[in-house]
């Protein structure tokens, strides 16, 4: 392990001098919130210092302070990751990016939003509505800082249709290891100019530099919008009628798949039940939420009478029309509501959840074997397992949910059993290991068995040329100390 | 069972509306209108009613020509005839006015049905202005009882047996039929239409009554027929913002200082 330096006194108030004494946080002040992210299972660590950054130039000068003297640096946005990516596996210095959160500037003449890179998604979205605009990216933590969203490459819903974060960052300022300001991209919409490093960045979580302002491509928003909420007696012809839209010319801006299991618990979670359970005497076992959007309710009656026709010949039940603000509010409220729902029904110790989770992505004819294969192993290993995803992309959410009648230890040892095999599993489909949710420390070892040593190494080596002292976001995505 | 059921066109819940400062009305422009939350509370109520007890559920609203989007979309999940009640001698009716109207209305439809209505669906609101009165008045004018904050119906000994929410729980009320009642939200979602009704409602016709074809009265309609007058609006008081007591760095006890500070303004300002 490399020998990191101490986080002293006069660190502290090096920092202090470089930033603001109100706004570091050091030993009993720092509250426990900055020694975990979503996900606890992976291990939790209290930073010797927190700092709450208010511009790139702070970023900057903490990050010299610390690469002086060898300090590891853990970069943090709203802590709604899901794989530990912003624990501080080695203490050090938390960046606490999410007083940057100023929406900067909109450029109407080239579809482009200037961020800071502690503005929440939900933020920006809204301040995009309000002037008719849209900002396409739409994971399902609406919580989260765009820095973390570009860290992440996150997905969400809209990705079928609209792609993932990567599409719509621009341009980016970056501290990097030694302290150094730079920039990648621009606001021009092509290039052809040499390696990407912008590319590089994104998805990077923080491992390569930090990412203190965005330039995000906008598109002015679709007029109307409508879902379809369609249940189905099985599981594969659900997932078997997904391609079919594709092919009919249908360009779903969402399409996500959920299994009658996880309905139900999100609807008793939600409180609100609008998903119906049998329609004709049909017991519904799986159900597609699709959106479409477009210029016109004419264009859209259109759209969804194709839709629903194919659906229909699909084995659907039935198709149900959400064309109101409020009927697509509500159908959408359970589908988002899923991790939150899954964490309400692990009551381990004190109220304190028990899940562990995985994000792969499998060929869309995959899905639905690989699903049936992922319950067979959770019911082999006794595991209570749920699932959802994107049906439009591959992207599957597995959860493992454990309760009060089981230890931590055997919790984690079944678990690690469960993702050792739909892991390897979702390789040999042709899958990989994360669609949005990325590595962090927790997925490390599938990464490495996904990708191979000699891809490992390139990224290793990339580590190295932009983090020589390896004090970055050390243990995270691609090497252990 | 003969059912009617009321609806009414309202702005968008969802989205905070502001007043045009230049007009003092509410600014609408781009937001989506919507038929009113309880309004499709009292038709799902109805429908189940109907799917339970058989009968027919016609439609009525009071409102432009846009409203007809929202009887169509009531037609796709249980309404089975929808009708428009238009006229430019309606405008800036009150309650006590719509209530006339609506009667009369309630009157031609049974002329047009064949069939006396048993029971009158009402939300118990409207989301827009929330006045809460249309079903009372509605109900004075037709001399028929009126029950309000209904979360169940049932048929019972020729009547029906309602369940009316309280403050403080629920009340059980037999009521003779004909009679009005007024919606709250029962503890179910309306459900949503499927694409064949939904299609089959997109091609209904919907006809338009007008003052002449309900025999309304020009003196009981409008604003000569209303008994309040809205003579201003105002957007609500805006918040103060809060007090953020922050005790001294160099206290012992930063809690009991913050205690004190905060009993302090509350003294000050004669909360306590």
């Amino acid at each position: 392990m490399a020998e990191f330096g101490k986080v002293t006194p006069e660190i502290v108030e090096a920092i202090k001098a470089a930033t603001a004494p109100n706004r570091v946080y050091f030993g009993a002040d720092i509250i426990e919130d900055f020694s975990h992210d979503e996900m606890t299972i992976y291990g939790k660590k209290m930073p010797d210092v927190v700092v709450d950054a208010t511009s790139t130039e702070e970023v900057s000068a903490v990050m010299k302070i610390a690469y002086d003297n060898d300090i590891p640096v853990t970069p943090r946005g709203a802590g709604t990751g899901l794989v530990g990516a912003c624990v501080p596996i080695y203490g050090g210095i938390v960046i606490n990016t999410t007083k940057m959160n100023k929406i900067e500037s909109y450029d109407l003449d080239n579809f482009v939003v200037h961020v800071q890179c502690g503005v929440l998604l939900n933020d920006l979205a809204e301040d995009c509505t309000r002037q008719g605009l849209m900002y396409p990216p739409d994971p399902g933590e609406k919580f989260a800082t765009l820095g973390g969203n570009v860290s992440t490459n996150a997905g969400g819903m809209r990705a079928v249709k609209y792609g993932a974060t990567r599409d719509y960052v621009r341009a980016m300022t970056v501290v990097l290891p030694t302290g150094e300001i730079t920039k990648f991209g621009s606001t021009v919409s092509k290039t052809s100019s040499g390696y990407s490093l912008l590319n590089l960045m994104i998805g990077s979580e923080g491992t390569l530099g930090i990412i203190t302002e965005l330039t995000l491509k906008i598109i002015p928003a679709p007029q109307e919008t409508v879902s379809l909420v369609i249940p189905f007696e099985k599981l594969s012809d659900c997932i078997a009628t997904v391609p079919k839209f594709k092919i009919n010319h249908l360009n779903p801006q969402a399409l996500e798949f959920m299994e009658r299991a996880i309905v139900d618990v999100s609807e008793r979670y939600v409180g609100k039940s609008v998903y119906p359970k049998a329609l004709d005497g049909v017991e519904a076992g799986a159900y597609l939420l699709v959106t479409f959007d477009g210029d016109s309710k004419e264009e859209l009656d259109n759209i969804i009478e194709t839709a629903s026709e194919l659906a229909l010949e699909n084995e659907a039940i039935d198709v149900l029309v959400a064309d109101t603000p409020a009927k697509i509010k509500d159908a959408w409220a359970a589908r988002s509501s899923f991790l939150e729902a899954i964490k309400s029904e692990s009551n381990w110790k004190d109220g304190e959840e028990l899940i562990d989770e995985c994000d792969v992505v499998v060929p869309l004819n995959e899905i639905a074997p690989y699903v049936e294969y992922v319950y067979q192993v959770g019911d082999k290993l006794g595991l209570r397992v749920e699932s959802f995803g994107h049906a439009g992309d591959g992207n599957l959410h597995i959860y493992t949910i454990g309760d009060d009648k089981i230890s931590l230890a055997d919790f984690k040892a079944s678990a690690e059993q469960f993702f050792d095999d739909i892991y390897a599993e979702a390789g040999r489909r042709g899958g990989l290991v994360s669609g949005e949710h990325a590595i962090g420390s927790a997925k490390m070892k599938y990464l490495e068995n996904s990708v191979g040593a000699t891809q490992m190494k390139i990224m290793q080596e990339i580590k190295k040329v932009f983090d020589p002292k390896m004090i970055l976001n050390p243990g995270k995505v691609c090497y252990k100390l | 069972m003969e059912i009617l059921v009321l609806i009414k066109q309202v702005p968008d819940d969802s989205v905070d509306i502001q007043l045009d400062p230049s007009t003092n009305a509410p600014k609408l422009d781009g937001v989506t209108p919507v038929t009113n939350a309880f309004d499709t509370y009292a038709l799902e109520m109805a429908t189940r009613f109907k799917e339970a007890n058989g009968g027919t559920i016609t439609l009525a609203t009071i409102g432009d020509d846009g409203a007809v989007s929202s009887i169509k979309e009531c037609l796709a999940v249980g309404g089975d005839k929808g009708f428009l009640i238009k006229d430019d001698s309606f405008a800036d009716s009150d309650p006590a006015a719509k209530g006339y109207i609506l009667s009369k209305a309630a009157a031609k439809l049974e002329e047009l049905n064949g069939a006396k209505f048993d029971i009158i669906f009402a939300g118990k609101e409207a989301t827009d202005f929330s006045k809460d009165l249309v079903p009372a008045y509605l109900a004075q004018e037709l001399g028929v009882p009126v029950v309000s904050d209904v979360i169940a119906v049932d048929p019972a000994d020729g009547g029906l047996l309602v369940k009316q929410e309280t403050d403080t729980g629920y009340n059980m009320i037999d009521v003779a039929t004909p009679c009005v009642l007024a919606i709250q939200k029962p503890d179910y979602d309306p459900r949503y239409p499927t694409i064949k009704n939904k299609m089959k409602a997109r091609k209904a016709q919907v006809p338009v009554l007008t003052a002449a074809d309900l025999g309304t009265e020009a003196d009981k309609v409008g604003a000569a027929g209303s008994l309040t007058k809205t003579i201003g609006m105002h957007a609500p008081a805006k918040k103060q913002a809060g007090v953020k007591i922050v005790p001294p760095a160099d206290v012992e006890n930063p809690i009991a200082a913050a205690t004190a500070q905060a009993v302090s303004i509350m003294a000050e300002a004669k909360v306590l």
